[in-house]
Parts: C-alpha cells; sequence; structure tokens
C-alpha cells in the first residue's frame, strides 16, 4: 500500500472502526493513531477461533417453550408473556455483545449476515431459532460462504420464515428457491423462472419445530426427480443445489456486490472491473481483508450513513454504556423500533435499507430523543475531567470523527461549557451520523 | 389479528422480495409540500381504511328480518328493535350511527357479498390477495403501489399513516411512502438553537452529510412554516353525532390517525392516497362486544373525518374505501365467537359516490360448507375507484380486470 498523509491514515482508521467494527471503545481511536493504519489493520483482521468466539459471548439461556398450552388458560397466557421476554432479552443480549466484544470485525460480520439473511423473529415469533441462527452466523461469519450457504438452507428459523416446511412434493412454494438466487447467492436476474421452480423441487420436504429451528428432512415430501437448474440436468440434492449457485462467478460478483453496498458505498457503484480474486474459494475472510486493505479506506466521496443500530452501538462503545445493564432498556428497544431497526426484526427479507433513507427529520428527532433519555444516565466523568478547551478535539478522538466540519466545530464550542449538552450534539451532528 | 399480528402480516408479506423500500416521511416533509405545492382543489383523493382481522359482515350489516340469521347466531345476533334499519331486510350495527347518519344523505355505498374466488381461510393469504389484487402469492405489489408506478414521481403521493409500509403500497421499483405517528415533539429553546448551529449547510461536505444536516433543520422548521398546520386544533367538526350520551371522540388510534390525515388534506398536501388501518376484528370468541365496539370506532372515525375536511371545502373530493381480507363463518362456534370466513360488505363512501346497495345479498340458506357465496368479486371495486377516483385506466394495474360496479361514483 501507497504511503498515507496523516488526514489518510485517520480517515482509514476511522472507517476500520466504523464500517468494519461498531466504532472505537474509549481511548481505541486515539491508541490507533499512534501505531498508524497498517498495525491497527492487522491488529483488527484477527479472525478468532470457535473457542473465542464462545468465549466472547455473554451468557444467556432461551429455552424451548414447547407446545402452545389450550387458548384461554393462565398457562396460555404466561407462554405469550414468556414468548415476549425472551424477545426482548435476546434483542438486549445482542446489542450488549455489539457492544462489548473484543472481536469487531467478526461481530460486524454477524451483523451483516443477519441482514443478507435477513429472517425476522416478527413471523417465527420465538426467540430460540432466531438465536440459533445467530449463533450459526456469529461461527461462520468469517469462513466459507458455500458452507454458510448449506448452513442456512439447515436453518429453521430460515426455511420457517420462508415457507420451506410448506415446500412439498405435492405442492411446491418458490418462496425460499426464489429468495435464495434472488436474495442470498445470486442477485436478481441471473437466473430464470424455470431455475426457480427446479430449486423448489430440489428443496422439497424440509420440516421445521418451530419453538426450537430443529430441522428435519421428510423424503416422503421430497421430489427426487432431475432437474434442469442453471443448465446442468440431474438430480441434485440440496448441497449440490447449492455448489451449483455459489460456485457461479455470478455468486462472486453478488457478494461482492452486497460488500459494497454496506461497507464501502451505498450510493456509488461498485466498479465493475473490481478485482474478486480473494473470494475465488468463496473465503469471506479473504475477501474482506482484501476490501480492508484496498484504496477505498482512504479514497474520497465515499460517506456512509451509519444506521441506527450501528449509531447507537457506537455511542454506546465510546460511552461505555451496557444496554440491558441501563436504567433505558424499554426505552432503547423503542427508539430503535421507531427508527426502524431493532435487531432479529428486518422490515423484510431484503434486510434493511442503507443510505438517505436513516436521514428524515423524524430519524433525526428519535436520534435526538434516544440520546437524551440516555444520557440522563450517562456518568461523563471522562469527558467532565478535559478541560473545556480540549473537549471538542477530544470527543473527535473519542468517537472516531474523522474531522468536524467547520460548522460542527462552532456548534460545539458553544456548548463546551456543558458535557451533557455537548455530547449530545457531538452524537448527532452529521459528521457522527455519516460517517466520512 | 391482533396489533401483533397485524405487524408481522406486514413484516410478512410486504417482504418477500420488495425492491423499492419505503420513503419514511415526517409530518414536517408533508406538511412543507402542502404549503409550497398543495393539491389543485378539486383533485379526488382516496382514503383506503383496512379492517385488519376478518370483520364479522353479518353483524355490521345485518340481515335483521331473516329468522336464519337469528337461528344460525343465537347469542351473537342483534334484536331487530336494536339495529339500524337500511331496508327492510337489512341494517347496520347498533354501534354505526355515524355512518348511518351518512347513508341517510346518500353519501353510502354498500357493496354486498364481495370476496374472491375459492376462498383461502388463512389471514395471511386473504389479506395479500386483497392488498395484491393477485390471486398468485408470488406478486410482490400492491394494487396502488402499481398505480404509484403509473404516476410521476413522488414520495407524497401515496402515504400509509404509521411505520411498517403495507403491501398495498408496495410497487415493484417504486412504492408509497409512510408516516409514524407521535412523531411531533420537535426541539425548542437552547436545544433548537443548538440543533439550528449543527444544521448549518458546511463547505465540501459529502452529500449525505448536508442530507443529515438538512433532516435537522427541516425539523426545526415545523415551529415555523409548519406549526400552522400541526399545532392549529383539529378542523371544526360541527356536526359530529353522539354516541351513547357521549362524544364520537378520539382517543383510539385510527381517529388519531384520521385526525392527522385530516389535518394534512385540508392544508392541501399533495397526497392523493392515503391508507390507514385499524385491527383487531378477528372475534373467534365473546364477539359481541369486541366486534360493536371496533365497528363503532370505524364509524365514529370516518364521520368524524369527513366533517372535519368540510371547512376546508375538501370533503367534496374525499373518497372513503373500508374493507377487511374476509368476512366471518356464518354459525357461530361454541365460544360465542365466529371463524374465518368468506365474503362481506364493502363499504365506499363520499361526496361523490351514489349512496345505496350494490351487489347481491348472499344467501343465508344457500351456503358453501358453512359460508357465505361471493357475488361481487373485490377487483370490481378496486377497478371503479382506480378509473372513477385516480383516473387511471385500470386495466394496466389489474391484469387486464374487466368487472366495474356500475354507477358507483357520481360523474
Amino acid at each position: 500500500m501507497a504511503t498515507l498523509s496523516a488526514d489518510q491514515e485517520r480517515l482509514a482508521i476511522s472507517r476500520l472502526f466504523h464500517r468494519y467494527g461498531f466504532g472505537p471503545k474509549q481511548g481505541e481511536f486515539e491508541k490507533a493513531l499512534k501505531s498508524g493504519f497498517e498495525a491497527t489493520k492487522k491488529n483488527f483482521l484477527t479472525k478468532p477461533t470457535t473457542a473465542q468466539i464462545s468465549a466472547d459471548l455473554a451468557p444467556i439461556t432461551i429455552d424451548d417453550l414447547g407446545p402452545r398450552p389450550t387458548p384461554g388458560t393462565f398457562a396460555n397466557t404466561e407462554y405469550a408473556i414468556k414468548i415476549r421476554s425472551q424477545i426482548k432479552e435476546m434483542t438486549l443480549w445482542w446489542l450488549d455483545q455489539m457492544v462489548t466484544t473484543d472481536y469487531s470485525l467478526n461481530e460486524k460480520l454477524t451483523w451483516f449476515w443477519h441482514g443478507h439473511w435477513a429472517t425476522s423473529v416478527e413471523k417465527l415469533n420465538f426467540a430460540l431459532p432466531m438465536y440459533k441462527q445467530n449463533l450459526t452466523f456469529r461461527n461462520q461469519a468469517l469462513g466459507n460462504f458455500s458452507a454458510l450457504s448449506k448452513a442456512m438452507y439447515n436453518d429453521g428459523a430460515l426455511q420457517f420464515w420462508l415457507d420451506g416446511q410448506e415446500n412439498t412434493a405435492k405442492a411446491p412454494n418458490e418462496n425460499l428457491s426464489r429468495e435464495f438466487m434472488e436474495l442470498f447467492t445470486l442477485g436478481v436476474g441471473r437466473y430464470t423462472e424455470e431455475d426457480v421452480k427446479a430449486l423448489a423441487r430440489v428443496f422439497t420436504g424440509m420440516q421445521v419445530q418451530r419453538t426450537n429451528g430443529i430441522t428435519t428432512f421428510n423424503p416422503r415430501r421430497h421430489d427426487n426427480s432431475a432437474v434442469t437448474l442453471l443448465g446442468t440436468t440431474q438430480v441434485f440434492s440440496a448441497e449440490q443445489a447449492i455448489d451449483q449457485l455459489v460456485g457461479r462467478d455470478d455468486s462472486s460478483r453478488f457478494i461482492y456486490e452486497r460488500l459494497w453496498y454496506r461497507f464501502i458505498s451505498s450510493t456509488e457503484d461498485m466498479p465493475i472491473n473490481l478485482k474478486r480474486d480473494a473470494f475465488a474459494g468463496r473465503d469471506i475472510y479473504a475477501a474482506v481483508s482484501d476490501l480492508v486493505g484496498s484504496q477505498y479506506m482512504y479514497s474520497p466521496q465515499l460517506a456512509m450513513v451509519k444506521s441506527p443500530v450501528e449509531w447507537f452501538v457506537a455511542l454506546c462503545r465510546a460511552l461505555n454504556i451496557t444496554p440491558s445493564t441501563t436504567k433505558n432498556a424499554n426505552a432503547i428497544l423503542g427508539s430503535l423500533q421507531k427508527l426502524s431497526q431493532l435487531p432479529f426484526a428486518p422490515p423484510n427479507v431484503g434486510g434493511w435499507p442503507a443510505g438517505e433513507l436513516w436521514l428524515t427529520s423524524a430519524s433525526a428527532q428519535f436520534r435526538l430523543t434516544l440520546s437524551q433519555a440516555i444520557l440522563k444516565n450517562t456518568d461523563l466523568a471522562d469527558l467532565k475531567r478535559v478541560a473545556p478547551g480540549q473537549r471538542v478535539k477530544y470527543l473527535q478522538d473519542l468517537l472516531g470523527v474523522y474531522q468536524w466540519s467547520k460548522r460542527t466545530s462552532e456548534a460545539l464550542n458553544v456548548a463546551r461549557n456543558e458535557p451533557e449538552r455537548l455530547m449530545l450534539l457531538a452524537i448527532n451532528s452529521p459528521e457522527y451520523v455519516v460517517g466520512a | 389479528m391482533d396489533t401483533l399480528s397485524r405487524r408481522r402480516f406486514l413484516a410478512l408479506s410486504g417482504g418477500a422480495g420488495v425492491a423499492a423500500a419505503a420513503n419514511i416521511l415526517s409530518v414536517t416533509d408533508i406538511a412543507e409540500a402542502a404549503i409550497t405545492r398543495p393539491l389543485p382543489s378539486g383533485t379526488p383523493i382516496l382514503v383506503v381504511i383496512t379492517l385488519y382481522g376478518g370483520n364479522d359482515g353479518l353483524n355490521t350489516v345485518v340481515p335483521y328480518t331473516d329468522s336464519l340469521y337469528y337461528s344460525l347466531r343465537p347469542d351473537i345476533s342483534y334484536a331487530a328493535d336494536k339495529v339500524l334499519p337500511l331496508d327492510s331486510y337489512l341494517a347496520l350495527n347498533p354501534a354505526m350511527t355515524g355512518i348511518k347518519n351518512l347513508w341517510d344523505k346518500k353519501k353510502v355505498a354498500i357493496i354486498r357479498g364481495v370476496g374472491y374466488p375459492n376462498s383461502d381461510h388463512s389471514h395471511f393469504s386473504s389479506m395479500a390477495i386483497w392488498q395484491s389484487a393477485e390471486r398468485t402469492q408470488t406478486t410482490k405489489s400492491g394494487w396502488l403501489g402499481r398505480w404509484v408506478e403509473t404516476q410521476p414521481e413522488d414520495p407524497l403521493l401515496a402515504i400509509n399513516l404509521g411505520s411498517v409500509l403495507p403491501p398495498l403500497l408496495v410497487g415493484k421499483k417504486r412504492s408509497g411512502s409512510v408516516l409514524p405517528l407521535g412523531g411531533l415533539i420537535t426541539p425548542t429553546g437552547s436545544l433548537a438553537r443548538d440543533c439550528s448551529r449543527l444544521s448549518l449547510p458546511s463547505q465540501g461536505e459529502s452529500a449525505l452529510a448536508a442530507r443529515a444536516a438538512t433532516s435537522l433543520r427541516n425539523l426545526l422548521n415545523i415551529s415555523e412554516s409548519v406549526s400552522p398546520v400541526l399545532k392549529a386544533p383539529a378542523p371544526a367538526a360541527t356536526d359530529l353525532p353522539t354516541v351513547n350520551g357521549g362524544n364520537a371522540g378520539g382517543d383510539n388510534n385510527l381517529s388519531q390517525q384520521l385526525d392527522v390525515v385530516a389535518k394534512l388534506v385540508s392544508a392541501g398536501a399533495p397526497t392523493r392516497v392515503w391508507a390507514v388501518s385499524l385491527g383487531g376484528f378477528d372475534t373467534h370468541a365473546n364477539e359481541a362486544n369486541a366486534q360493536s365496539e371496533l365497528i363503532g370506532i370505524v364509524s365514529n372515525s370516518v364521520t368524524r373525518f369527513l366533517s372535519q375536511l368540510e371547512p376546508s371545502g375538501r370533503s367534496k373530493d374525499v373518497t372513503v374505501l373500508i374493507y377487511s381480507e374476509f368476512g366471518r363463518r356464518v354459525a357461530a362456534n361454541a365460544s360465542a365467537g365466529t371463524d374465518h370466513g368468506t365474503s362481506g360488505p364493502v363499504f365506499v363512501i363520499g361526496d361523490r359516490v351514489q349512496g345505496g346497495f350494490y351487489g347481491e345479498q348472499p344467501s343465508l340458506s344457500n351456503l358453501y360448507k358453512g359460508d357465505l357465496a361471493v357475488t361481487t368479486d373485490f377487483r370490481d371495486i378496486y377497478a371503479s375507484l382506480l378509473e372513477g377516483v385516480l383516473k387511471t385506466p385500470a386495466g394496466q394495474i389489474l391484469n387486464g380486470w374487466k368487472g366495474r360496479i356500475t354507477s358507483l361514483l357520481r360523474t
């Protein structure tokens, strides 16, 4: 990599923390500036082992609730309450995890895959299958895309979400097969309607236990005839069919497009000739490392909007706030819902939008309200210890902001003697909501 | 279908592969547009009210002189002296005094026996069919979303109240927008001054950062340009009916939604389709009070809404459509409720409507597997509204559908 100017270094480090992680914890950004981008990158790209991933996890127990009691009974009411509380607990658990993790890159890719194989607890209704799916993302976030695709095919939450259990030899349901090609592996227009029908037949026979996400294959519901899928005619197993999809160059292009859209720019198109050699073996870690090492870390004009969860988690990391233990847990979930982004509940199978859709006046207001509620219960002792004249600069490093604009510096300087007000403005500033 | 399952329905069926994401609007966005580019007076407006859960049609428009009605649902029928007669066979639910008033003024069309062929008793499938106006599950657009796509691009053209876009307004490439409720608190005092400093344009910043600054600025503008619209009391509604001696007031979510719509329509919002909804109609048990209360809310909210529009003169431009995904089973079940059924009545209300009955009333003596017959296809109504209200050829939106409700609207 070319030698970077100090500004480019700072931009690259800021993008590294905010895009490939959930923002710097207190002191991390300053430390990174001292060690430089190359050393910080090397450290950041550490790929955790399965054991490290599970040791990093906050503990949570989600029981299988089993069959629903008779409607109208007390037990049924209790059951319904348990469903809601499990979902709430699990949502806060993940937010906590994003805030506390030592493996930012793995966590960010877990979040990326949740938006990619977007499954919502709103249809599942039970937390346990969603939790299991999250563990799968977590363990394979930086693994092999072909293996991840097969794991997702066997995932109870995804199967139920896309009516896989309705897909039988007698009555094929194309929901899963269509999305598998359109949204998960190839991208729209890179297959035909006949391919959708063929893949649906290959995928027949899965059954799901809704409360725990356990899937079983029922051969009597399976259509075992030969089909023509993307030009090849044979009897396919689901795994063979997935290999057929993921092995195509279109699949590499599609995954790069999605990575580009979420990590580099949601407004600029991916260059058509972008090198994709790193993904030849479908190694996700190699593809992501490749992007982290590219010029797109410091080339101008690739601003990215933080989604509501990214914005919220970043400020929690900087201020050392653990969402589940604050007095604001309900306000946090309520605000994220108003901001239209609750983990485990994407709006549809296409995942959350990106870019300026998060920049409406309504979002601005919800961000202000949520930050006011949080700051009321947050001790800003560290900020208070900084001399007022240094505070604006201090916040720039604490929050990992590339540069304050003249406008924002002036606005912050007016508030520098009041730490709470100053922090409120900094985290709602255009430079924090939108990363340079 | 309670509120929760309504959200699940929206999450699910809005979902399956929607290409176009919804714009999330603030009231500011709409109110600003109402001031800068108001809808020309006299432009017809469609307001769609979706009743989630399957409203019981037979206890909405009651066959009060049919002995079968009383014998099939002994515990959940309305006595003939309690209902509000429309003719010698049909009457409105006692809670629907507001709509009865409008009926007497010839502003209410009741289309009877409305449904779709080969009824499906699933909330999800039925609602998906009603909102997409397609029988196949693979359709990923709504009938009004497809209408949006026939029009010049404008995020304010079709708006849903509430934060989730219903499939109704989803297009293939472009969709309607959503307006979350309860977002009217704006910064004041020193916070407003702080935000105003933060929202100034800054040279050389990215388009997205500039957009973030603008969103803060727009938030503040509410207190300036927009407060006349928002802070003003709801338009006066002098002829509101009273229910049980109380007023027909707006303390439920549907009337809140319609209050916001009334303000924005009165102010001249350039919006031609509004979508609002009420859930809770899935009355499998202990139905009588619950359904009556809900349909009463609908009746009062709509009456109040049309009345609020009168001072601005927009009431003559507005046509209201009220539908649910299916009616309910004719016979009551063992829990004093009803299970999922088939056809039901649809209401079309407004100054432009030719009041009266349309479609054939399904017979209680000629049921199919315990369900009412479908005598009118729902697409007939959509086609008539697309052409009569939105002035758009229905064929391209409804896949060449030929049926119409003749003379539903005044010309």
